[in-house]
């Protein structure tokens, strides 16, 4: 094995797995601080595309087109939460079938709105070269958006009022609300918050995954599982788990077969859901 | 509360199910207006909707107008099954156009064969599919590569990589890529296979590099797949290394791509809508006074044209609708002056002899044609598919591993 | 009872055979292609009803039916395709054949689920992915089984349909016969099922999904009943699967796609969960509505219609279809939860308390020590049980008390199994249990009240002490001899059939211990007993407490000083974990130690 194409794939692998890093920690958000799975996660995923793809087909910058998809997405995410979710607190099964049921609607709206074939708006051609081998630049920038966005959530949960009241609502519920927290306005504020970072992520990985009413669909199933698998402490969990199990994948493909790179990732799953039933951070101290 | 539901249901049904006598020559449609494949099924019906009013605009066929029954399979494989028997059960027709994915036609051939209509598949396919009933319009794997390879070895070098889908569509296509470059002396010196569902193209990029081809074979299906498009451009490997398609383009992909990514990609197809034919101005010029000219025409769409001309030129040429005479009269050497140059059913396999073109694209989200080989056979289905001497061989062909 | 009450209560049965009765009926008269789509809806309702099972009865929402279902088409197809090359009528074989294979790819999917006591939501995804595992694995499986071909993602053509009298494959029954014929095999099939999910089984199988602590507590494996009835329930789908490969004729992937595996939930949510018959319901209803809506190409909107359905559903009407009819239709009836209300408070019949404790102890022998030896658990950097060893013997009570976060629970909850012990020993009657789950315990003559009272609300109040009786009897007669017995005891026959959680806070408490009597214990733990219950009541369970302790061992935690003093009993003083003090009560009252660290003086703390 020569050293450059060890260096271009594990450089690869890193992308790859703060692709589905970034994919997933929007859900992580809202499950771990109100125990809820969002089945229409990729779908809003898909909205924060499309939202971009609309912002920059208008004549906005790329980079401006960004802000205004997250807004979108919190929008429609804090509706989605005081119309649906509110209603279904503590019903894990049912907050599951009535977000499924929307990711449905989401995407047959998207058919009816925008057709099935959209232009996209490619990736900046710029790559880097390590010795004979060539990469993709735009790819590699997102192992630096996974980290920022870490850091920006980290920071939004411990620096910020509503994070302290957010972070106050999980850990001490019935302390929280005679303190005088509404848990439901931070609720609605929390799962905005998640599907806003879907709506970023969205529109970050436009360039690398064309806006399709379908496109949720390719991301969802191994964010679902990152999130399932990290268990209660769902930031740091996802956060280990998608880069564990995406850059594992990843690494598989580059050595063997995409197809065996997802056989590792779904046969890693069901190992670590044997070995840790109830998630990885299931007896761990942290919160986050 | 069972039964009564059940008999409301029944009722409503009753109501719906009531099929008339009918003289006149009735069709059937079943495309995907809805669900993630309408890219293409929009337009095979849109085409199928024109072809039928420009037909019954020259009086129809034995002297009456045709009607259409539609409808849409919601990109979901049962409603195919399910609406092939509604259309032989129920609606009763003549001759049924349907299908755009392989499991489409392989769900319906039983059907269309037991019920004993003709039936005409009209995609780009894998190839060997083979029964009575059954007529394909579209250009079958070996037929677009046979042109391809040939092509993009002289023109890139001998050293081939191929990126398919895992499914028989890329299975099979890369058997015959094999093939070919065998018999023009080149060689495929690695293989990708990815699954529907893989959004990582990273990996591939990797072995493409690694393995040093002078050009790349790419079946991306799905517009997922055209990420790997971007991503091989971004990568810079568009300057060193040549990239071919049978199907880039065959559900518009080079509008989802950008530019820079789409400029100088290969693709090849039976039809382009650059095709410069005078029965192709005028099939536009009919096409973008209906449905507007925003989207490109694409491939399919053209074979449910020729498809439905096809079997309209059959019936009248058999002076009647009937099963058998129909078939007997496609059989008889049925052509027909296309969009895409004249095609000729080929009476054994019941594929068509058609124009196989290579089209280069352009920065403007188009083609323009760099080849065009006339009057390409069907070689592999004419060798395995005898049906008028074999009327009874109901089976689907692939070449072996090697 | 009324002709309404009885109608109510036959209601599983009456309907769905009105209705079996209606639709062969009809099979004789109706269109040839609405037999023919009416066909598929029956094959959805049962393959909804192996959800049902699973998730209306079991409580575990599995995504992963249609995998069963997928498996055992393309299973039966295999099979009937080759045996009908063989010139053997292919139904018969094809359709068992989907069955076991469902059953086995669920058997092997629940072992994995339950075994590991995954929780709800990692079950709920495993089984997720285990479909979308399936749909992208068979895209390219490509296979030739004799004479059958699976060719990837263009699938399996030419299964044999539905013949049953010729043996020539050609000569299949029409449109109305295979309608007839799936008919027959629904009902049978929901019969079977009903029966079984109201006998002995379904009462175990509802008694998990209501508390599956509580199950486990009165020794049932709670797993083994989890994987059987998931296996049962893939068989059905399996079956279904096998049934819809011979309607349609071919099978591919998409049987195993996104939107195959929606749509199940929703036929049960639709008919209504729990009720079984309500898969049918919902199938022929969401098949009606899909084909009017999808009958032309004009109303195409059914992924729409059907998500909007589902959230709708899921918002508004949670019991679907039957079960609001049902619940309507109950209100109208006169109550038997009644009867609750006019229950007094409970006195023990000691007498009969006393014969019941000798008839345990000559059948399961003497009661039985419990000895624990340097048990150790750590929670993260809290050790919350330190090497605690004592033996507790019958004679008298025995109490544990200490302050808050003495360990106590936690200690408690180790001797159950509920949390394994990092070090040391457990043992009951000289056998280590130290590692074994919650149910050997109990097996063992292990018996658990908790704090809160532990009772299956939605069963009736018999029903109840019948499920504990069983556990131990495993025969139904005796069940019910002791199930009997125990209710005099508590003095609450004429209650006996209001379901239990109509009963008061301090009824449940009693009907709770109650249960854990039928166990016959030779080895009694009780988490604050009197916690929550009035002085009278309180003294009524201290009499029975010191009752019980002279035929086995009892072991009391509790916070009320003056409940362990009426005891009079041997005392253990917890503190961090560890044993601090013991002795009589009057004895540790004048200990000031105890009292620093109940007071929470500076220098023990």
């Amino acid at each position: 094995m020569e050293p450059d194409y060890l260096a271009t794939v594990l450089l690869s692998s890193v992308s790859s797995a703060s692709i589905l890093l970034i994919a997933t920690i929007g859900l992580a958000v809202v499950f771990g601080l109100m125990g809820v799975i969002n089945l229409a996660h990729g779908e809003f995923l898909m909205i924060g595309a499309y939202a971009a793809l609309t912002a920059t087909q208008r004549g906005l910058p790329f980079a401006l087109a960004i802000p205004v998809a997250v807004v979108i997405t919190m929008l429609i995410g804090a509706c989605v939460e005081v119309l649906i979710i509110r209603r279904l607190y503590g019903r894990l099964f049912d907050t599951m079938l009535a977000t499924w049921g929307l990711s449905m609607i989401f995407y047959q709206l998207a058919v009816l709105i925008f057709g099935t074939v959209t232009p996209g708006i490619g990736m900046p051609q710029f790559g880097i070269t390590i010795g004979r081998y060539s990469l993709a630049g735009y790819p590699l920038l997102m192992i630096a958006v996974a980290a920022l966005m870490l850091a920006f959530v980290y920071g939004l949960l411990t620096r910020t009022v509503y994070g302290m009241k957010a972070r106050a609502a999980i850990q001490q519920p019935e302390i929280a609300q005679a303190i005088g927290i509404e848990s439901a306005r931070v609720n609605t504020m929390t799962f905005a918050i998640g599907c806003g970072l879907a709506g970023f992520a969205g529109a970050v990985l436009l360039p690398i995954v064309p806006a399709t009413p379908a496109m949720g669909f390719a991301f969802v199933v191994k964010a679902f599982l990152a999130v399932v698998v990290a268990g209660p402490v769902a930031l740091t969990g996802s956060a280990l788990t998608a880069i564990g199990l995406g850059g594992g994948a990843s690494l598989t493909a580059s050595f063997l077969t995409s197809v065996a790179g997802d056989a590792v990732f779904f046969v890693a799953t069901a190992a670590l859901l044997w070995l840790f039933p109830l998630g990885i951070s299931a007896s761990w101290r942290r919160r986050m | 509360m069972k039964s009564s539901l059940f008999l409301a249901s029944l009722s409503m049904a009753a109501v719906l199910g009531a099929g008339p006598a009918h003289a006149e020559t009735r069709i059937a449609a079943i495309f995907d207006l809805t669900g993630g494949l309408n890219i293409y099924g929009i337009q095979q019906n849109n085409a199928l909707n024109l072809a039928v009013e420009s037909i019954n605009a020259a009086g129809g066929v034995l002297g009456a107008p045709i009607k259409v029954v539609t409808y849409d399979a919601q990109s979901e494989l049962s409603k195919y099954t399910q609406y092939a028997n509604t259309v032989v059960l129920r609606d009763r027709v003549d001759v049924l156009f349907a299908g755009l994915t392989s499991s489409s036609r392989e769900a319906i051939r039983p059907i269309a064969r037991k019920a004993n209509i003709p039936y005409f598949y009209s995609s780009l396919y894998e190839g060997g599919a083979c029964d009575k009933q059954t007529f394909v319009t579209g250009a079958s794997a070996s037929q677009q590569l046979s042109v391809l390879i040939d092509w993009a070895v002289k023109k890139y070098g001998k050293k081939i990589y191929v990126m398919a889908p895992d499914y028989n569509f890329g299975t099979i296509s890369a058997r015959w890529i094999e093939h070919y470059a065998r018999q023009s002396g080149a060689e495929v010196v690695g293989q990708d296979f990815l699954a529907l569902t893989v959004t990582d193209y990273a990996p591939t990029i990797q072995k493409i590099q690694a393995a040093r081809p002078d050009f790349v074979v790419a079946l991306p299906v799905g517009a997922n797949q055209t990420g790997f498009l971007e991503q091989f451009a971004a990568a810079g490997l568009k300057k060193t290394i040549g990239l071919v398609s049978t199907n880039y383009g065959s559900g518009n992909q080079q509008i989802v791509l950008s530019p820079d990514a789409g400029k100088g990609l290969i693709g090849n197809a039976e039809y382009f809508m650059a095709v410069d034919t005078p029965a192709n101005a005028a099939f536009i010029k009919q096409w973008a006074a209906k449905y507007g000219n925003d989207t490109p025409v694409i491939s399919a769409a053209v074979d449910v044209w020729n498809a439905v001309h096809l079997w309209a030129n059959a019936v009248n040429k058999a002076g009647t609708a009937k099963t058998g005479p129909v078939i007997a009269a496609l059989e008889s050497g049925a052509t027909f002056d296309a969009p895409n140059g004249p095609v000729k059913l080929e009476a054994g396999s019941h594929d068509l002899r058609q124009n196989i073109y290579i089209a280069e694209g352009d920065d403007k989200h188009g083609f323009k044609i760099v080849q065009v080989s006339k009057d390409v056979a069907p070689a592999y289905e004419n060798e395995k598919c005898d049906l008028v001497a074999h009327p009874a061989l109901a089976a689907h062909f692939s070449p072996d591993k090697q | 009872m009324t002709l309404s009450e009885r109608t109510y209560t036959s209601a599983g049965w009456l309907f769905p055979a009105v209705a079996t009765a209606a639709a062969l009926a009809a099979a004789t008269v109706v269109d040839p292609y609405l037999a023919y789509v009416a066909t598929s809806w029956l094959i959805f309702g049962l393959l909804g009803l192996s959800l049902d099972i699973v998730w209306g009865r079991g409580g575990f929402l599995s995504l992963g039916q249609t995998a069963f279902y997928g498996l055992g088409g393309y299973v039966g197809g295999v099979v009937a395709i080759n045996v009908a090359a063989l010139g053997s009528l292919p139904l018969l074989w094809s359709l068992p054949a989907g069955a076991l294979c469902g059953a086995i790819a669920a058997f092997a999917l629940g072992a994995v689920i339950f075994l590991a006591r995954m929780g709800p939501l990692q079950s709920t995804i495993l089984s997720y992915t285990s479909t979308l595992l399936l749909w992208s694995v068979s895209q390219s499986f490509a296979l030739t089984a004799g004479a059958a071909t699976i060719g990837g993602d263009n699938g399996m053509s030419n299964i044999p349909g539905y013949a049953i009298w010729s043996r020539d494959p050609a000569e299949t029954l029409g449109p109305a016969g295979v309608f007839a014929v799936v008919t027959i095999i629904c009902a049978a099939v929901y019969f079977i099922t009903r029966w079984l999910m109201t006998g002995t089984f379904g009462k175990v199988v509802d008694c998990i999904r209501i508390d599956i602590q509580k199950a486990e507590l009165l020794g049932y494996d709670v797993r083994k009943y989890q994987i059987a009835s998931f296996a049962y329930a893939g068989a059905v789908a399996g079956l279904a699967g096998a049934m819809f490969g011979a309607w349609s004729n071919y099978l591919n992937p998409s049987i195993f796609s996104v939107q195959e595996a929606l749509l199940v939930p929703i036929y049960v949510l639709v008919g209504g969960l729990g009720t079984l018959a309500g898969a049918f319901v919902g199938a022929v209803a969401i098949g009606g509505l899909s084909f009017w809506l999808g009958g032309g190409a004009v109303g195409g909107q059914t992924t729409l219609v059907l998500g909007v359905v589902l959230v709708v559903l899921v918002l508004f009407l949670r019991n679907g279809i039957l079960g609001t009819i049902g619940g309507i239709w109950a209100q109208r009836l006169p109550g038997r939860d009644a009867a609750a209300k006019e229950a007094g408070a409970v006195s023990i019949d000691t007498d009969v308390l006393e014969r019941l404790l000798e008839d345990a102890a000559r059948q399961f022998g003497p009661a039985k020590p419990l000895v624990t030896r340097d048990t150790f658990k750590r929670f993260g950097g809290v050790v919350s049980v330190n090497k605690v060893s004592r033996t507790f013997a019958p004679g008298q009570p025995f109490s544990l008390i200490g302050p808050n976060g003495a360990g106590k629970s936690s200690y408690l909850k180790t001797c159950i199994g509920i949390y394994p012990p990092d070090a040391g020993c457990i043992s009951i009657g000289g056998a280590d249990v130290s590692r074994a789950p919650i149910f050997a315990r109990v097996r063992n003559g292990l018996g658990v009240k908790n704090q809160k009272p532990q009772v299956f609300g939605e069963l009736s109040v018999f029903d109840n002490l019948w499920v504990a009786a069983f556990a131990r009897t495993r025969r139904r007669e005796a069940a019910d001899r002791i199930a009997d017995q125990i209710l005099t005891m508590l003095g609450l026959q004429h209650q006996s059939g209001a379901a239990a959680a109509t009963l008061s806070h301090g009824q449940q408490q009693w009907l709770d211990i109650g249960m854990v009597l039928c166990l016959a214990p030779r080895v009694v733990l009780l988490d604050e007993p009197a916690a929550g219950m009035t002085n009278a009541e309180t003294r009524e369970l201290s009499s029975l407490v010191r009752t019980l302790a002279r035929h086995m061992t009892a072991v009391v935690v509790e916070h009320d000083m003056e409940f362990i003093r009426t005891l009079n009993g041997h005392v253990t003083v917890l503190h961090q974990g560890a044993v601090f003090a013991e002795g009589d009560i009057d004895a540790l009252r004048q200990n000031d130690q105890v009292l620093d660290i109940y007071l929470g003086r500076r220098r023990h703390v």
